[in-house]
């Protein structure tokens, strides 16, 4: 454990509201070797959970969903855990969380003195992709102007090594005004090929271009840092990189080099070979089903949110292909019982939401609830993964590439 | 210059699947793959050849091409899907392989051809 | 094992219903290679407990053409010899990328099951569900509950369940290559079938060169005489079956390739259906797929119409029992109409009807089709020809019905491509030793 011991403990939150994104998060921190994480949520919020960790990662999902499960209790923890030096990390609607509102519940998480600026009382025209583009905000609109790809123009040299502009992903994150006390760390500078337009080009222009996109904002002795495109996107390694560089800044660390060699020598036992074994096939079972799912011409519409079932993959695979270290596993894990229990859970209904689908049926509640219980078992797998990480002090990071890894 | 696929000359083997496969995974694997013999009608004998590219969905079925745009709204009046294949990466033409697109080297039957 | 393999022999004892994995050693691959050569050597070390093996070839699901074919090797009941089904389709590679190589069944259990095999996990199902169901409204069942139409199987219908030595072991709907009742010792064991899925990954040892070698090889298959022939039509004509082809020609849809088999050798009939229709059907079950033209040919020997005797190939199918031994008894017993023939399956006995000795399938023609192998004439050469392409075929994990059109695809290709992809020495002595073994294994 002492290897970990010089460096942030982070929670991620996974309750209600969120999407799979907070899987890059889990995904992110583990690249740049920061592996004392833990999966937290609204109910460990409330309880306290907060007051164990130094960074909150909030990521993507429905955000007044967001809210509605936090809460009055969760708004008060998040506030006290940043007032006494927690660093918030929200990226797109864990970004549009903290900012002012008058709608409640959003309006119990009224922590910064930014507003959004993609807020309009009509609505443009949109192009494509009615159903992402835009959200009621009572008799306004939160509007998405773009999708994919954007330049964002990087504006805080003394914070930040990287190169002065970067690409990233947006997914309806926000376009931020920011008050006087408020830092920005990067501004949308332009579009890309990849760009996908929602609606007329010069609208989007007037609507993003200029206005800051990473924000810094102080609360008591720690701060927020809002995303409002994806830097924690696997695919944009710049980005990802701006995230770690942030972090070893605020908490006074070093970025880990992460390549820490193999030093296991142990095998598991019986009882923990019969373990990997149920959890293996249990985990195989839903992935099975998930990859049968892939090419379905279905969407689901949950809260705010559309989910297609390409998403129920990104869950299994985060899963998967982190299996071959779990299954180095020595010692018992304390929920053990819970996981198998969530893994047979998620199979019985992926398989439910398959029959579901392929005979017409309804599947919208369905796909809810499945979500639902994907999202609490892989946090419940992530927590067995990273506790086995800094048990076995190993990691297979040129290996997590592949979709296919975990059989061979 | 892109690849073309004749869905009624394809004859389901799969070897273009495997082909992009090795190419992603630099093994023998297809989950990856983002050229995919379409074949859960088995009974029907319906199958054709789903393709991944940037920026558009390519459905070669026996009826005929299907084209659907990422992100263009599609008949059902939504989108055909923001990010179809989501964990598959689209066709890159099997760039920097001497031998071009694998799918269209590995096709017994010249269904696939890149034009 | 590290390469173009996952390494592992996967041990089911249906008797105590529990299962065990052993290593595959590489010494054992360069011995036996693989496929029917280490199947028959798998049988042997478990004899005494009536043991199905289900084995991969090395080159399996790669890109070597035609690598399509698992092979399921028992005693059969009706010659007592040890005798190797093809498994072809898409079944063969599935097996292989399950995460085991070899699959041994032994013993009996008690209540019927099925296995479930994936990610390197097998399981032994609860079959009583399916048990009593036919051939396919179990594959349908099993890809409905496990949740992937893309599951294959190989299972049983009521006629490997009731003991019949016509019984056929199924790939998927579309029955096998299996004449020596294999299905019924499947059946015996209380056995319904094997339920596969494979979406695990195989390595290459040099992946460059091995790919290379593979394109170099289809370059050259590609200009063979095979190339703008398809399906059974095509196959039919090449044997001298002109009638039946033409006869059974208004009802082709498509014609279909197991994986990666150049030639599209399956052919797809709907009854159902408009046979022209290229959209997909509104009824779910328009056809069937025929994989082999022998029960075509007996069927119209029969006297039946084209229809008539898809008919009865399908209810065939479904009960999972050979198509060409129904044909064959009901000419013998002067059955004429299909619908009595369906009605008197579970009495057809073999009676008298001289079985198929050689330890490979028959449901490949014995003789070159479309290609030239310079072995007409010799009396007896072309059979030990034939004998040895298979046993190519059935070693390597190569399509049998594929071996006989190609010449191109050689035992020394199949060493070298076995060499670059596993870095596993093969001699040509070895493999005629395994060869010699396999054609004369009684």
């Amino acid at each position: 454990m002492a290897a970990f011991s010089g460096y942030p403990r982070i929670g991620i939150y996974t309750g209600g509201g969120s999407s799979h994104s907070w899987l890059w998060f889990a995904d992110l921190f583990e690249r740049l070797g920061f592996w004392d994480l833990c999966f937290l949520d609204e109910a460990a919020v409330r309880q306290g959970a907060l007051e164990h960790v130094d960074v909150l990662a909030v990521s993507g999902g429905d955000t007044f969903a967001l809210a509605g499960a936090l809460g009055c209790e969760g708004a008060g923890a998040v506030r006290r855990f940043v007032e006494r030096g927690g660093i918030y990390f929200g990226s797109c609607a864990g970004a549009y969380l903290p900012m002012p509102s008058s709608k409640l519940p959003l309006n119990l998480f009224n922590f910064v003195d930014v507003r959004i600026a993609n807020l309009a009382s009509k609505i443009p025209p949109a192009l494509r992709l009615r159903e992402k583009f835009y959200t009621r905000y009572g008799c306004r609109y939160v509007f998405h102007p773009v999708r994919e790809e954007i330049l964002l123009g990087l504006k805080s040299k003394e914070l930040l090594s990287s190169s002065s502009t970067i690409k990233a992903p947006l997914y309806g994150g926000p376009a931020m005004l920011p008050g006087e006390a408020v830092k920005v760390i990067a501004s949308y500078k332009g579009f890309t090929e990849k760009t996908v337009f929602l609606t007329e080009e010069e609208t989007c222009r007037i609507t993003l271009i200029d206005k800051a996109a990473v924000v810094r904002c102080p609360l008591g002795d720690g701060c927020f840092y809002l995303f409002g495109p994806h830097l924690e996107h696997p695919r944009y390694p710049e980005a990802n990189r701006i995230v770690g560089e942030i972090l070893a800044v605020e908490t006074g660390t070093r970025l880990p080099d992460g390549e820490e060699q193999s030093q296991t020598t142990a095998e598991p036992g019986l009882r923990i070979r019969s373990f990997n074994s149920a959890l293996r096939r249990e985990l195989g079972n839903a992935r099975i089903v998930a990859a049968a799912m892939e090419f379905l011409n279905v969407r689901w519409i949950i809260g705010a949110k559309c989910y297609e079932p390409e998403k129920l993959r990104v869950f299994i695979e985060a899963m998967w292909r982190r299996l071959p270290l779990v299954e180095k596993n020595i010692a018992t894990s304390e929920n053990a019982e819970q996981l198998l229990s969530l893994g047979a859970r998620t199979t019985h209904l992926l398989r439910e939401l398959k029959t579901a689908v392929d005979e017409g049926r309804e599947s919208d509640r369905l796909a809810s609830n499945l979500f639902r219980v994907l999202r609490d078992y892989t946090a419940c797998f992530l927590h067995l993964y990273f506790q086995t990480i800094k048990s076995l002090e190993t990691v297979c990071r040129g290996k997590t590439g592949r979709l296919n890894h975990g059989l061979a | 210059m892109g690849i073309r696929v004749d869905a009624l000359k394809c004859t389901g083997c799969m070897a273009c699947e495997m082909a992009c496969g090795y190419h992603r995974d630099d093994a023998f694997a297809l989950l990856s793959s983002c050229i995919v013999a379409y074949r859960t009608r088995e009974k029907k004998d319906y199958f054709g050849v789903i393709l991944k590219e940037e920026e558009s969905l390519v459905i070669a079925r026996p009826e005929g091409v299907e084209v659907r745009k990422i992100g263009a709204a599609g008949e059902s009046g939504g989108d055909s899907s923001a990010k179809p294949m989501l964990l598959r990466e689209s066709c890159d033409l099997c760039s920097g392989m001497d031998a071009g697109p694998m799918c269209v080297r590995f096709c017994p039957v010249d269904a696939i051809i890149l034009e | 094992m590290e390469y173009l393999s996952s390494g592992k022999i996967l041990i089911v004892d249906l008797a105590s219903s529990e299962t065990r994995e052993e290593e595959l050693d590489e010494g054992l691959i360069s011995k036996r290679i693989g496929g029917a050569g280490i199947n028959n050597y798998l049988y042997n070390s478990y004899k005494d407990y009536d043991p199905i093996v289900l084995g991969a070839g090395i080159l399996t699901g790669t890109l070597y053409p035609a690598s399509d074919l698992s092979v399921l090797t028992a005693r059969s009941p009706v010659t007592d010899n040890v005798c190797h089904c093809p498994v072809t389709l898409k079944a063969g590679i599935e097996f292989k990328y399950c995460g085991f190589d070899y699959l041994v069944v032994l013993g009996a259990s008690a209540k019927p099951v099925f296995l479930w095999i994936h990610d390197g996990v097998a399981d032994i199902s609860d079959g009583s569900g399916v048990w009593g169901k036919d051939v396919w409204q179990t594959t349908d069942a099993w890809r409905r509950d496990m949740g992937d139409d893309l599951i294959q199987t190989l299972v049983i219908g009521k006629a490997g369940e009731t003991g019949s030595d016509l019984a056929q072991v199924s790939v998927n709907y579309w029955g096998s290559g299996d004449v020596w009742g294999f299905a019924s010792i499947f059946g015996k064991k209380r056995l319904k079938g094997i339920a596969m899925r494979g979406m695990g990954l195989l390595e290459i040892e040099d992946p460059e060169g091995f790919v290379e070698e593979s394109m170099r090889l289809l370059e050259s298959v590609k200009t063979g005489p095979w190339k703008g022939r398809s399906g059974l039509y095509d196959l039919l004509v090449s044997l001298g079956k002109n009638d039946v082809a033409d006869w059974v020609a208004p009802l082709v849809h498509r014609n279909s390739a197991s994986y990666n088999v150049p030639y599209a050798g399956n052919t797809f009939v709907y009854l159902d259906e408009d046979p022209s229709l290229l959209k997909e059907p509104q009824g779910a079950e328009p056809g069937l797929l025929l994989t082999s033209p022998y029960g075509l040919i007996a069927a119209k020997d029969m006297g039946l119409s084209a229809m008539d005797a898809c008919r009865l190939i399908r209810s065939c199918l479904r009960y999972g029992i050979d198509p060409e031994m129904v044909a064959l008894i009901a000419s013998r017993d002067a059955k004429k109409r299909r619908e009595d023939i369906e009605s008197s399956m579970d009495s057809l006995e073999r009676k008298g009807m001289k079985p198929w000795r050689p330890p490979f399938s028959p449901m490949v023609p014995r003789q070159p089709v479309f290609a030239d192998f310079g072995v007409e004439g010799e009396p007896g050469q072309l059979e030990q020809w034939w004998l040895q392409r298979q046993a190519l075929a059935y070693v390597f994990g190569i399509d049998p019905l594929f071996l006989i059109m190609s010449p191109e695809l050689t035992a020394q290709s199949m060493i070298e491509a076995v060499r670059i992809g596993s870095g596993i020495e093969i001699s040509e002595e070895t493999l005629d030793g395994l060869v010699s073994e396999i054609c004369g294994c009684n």
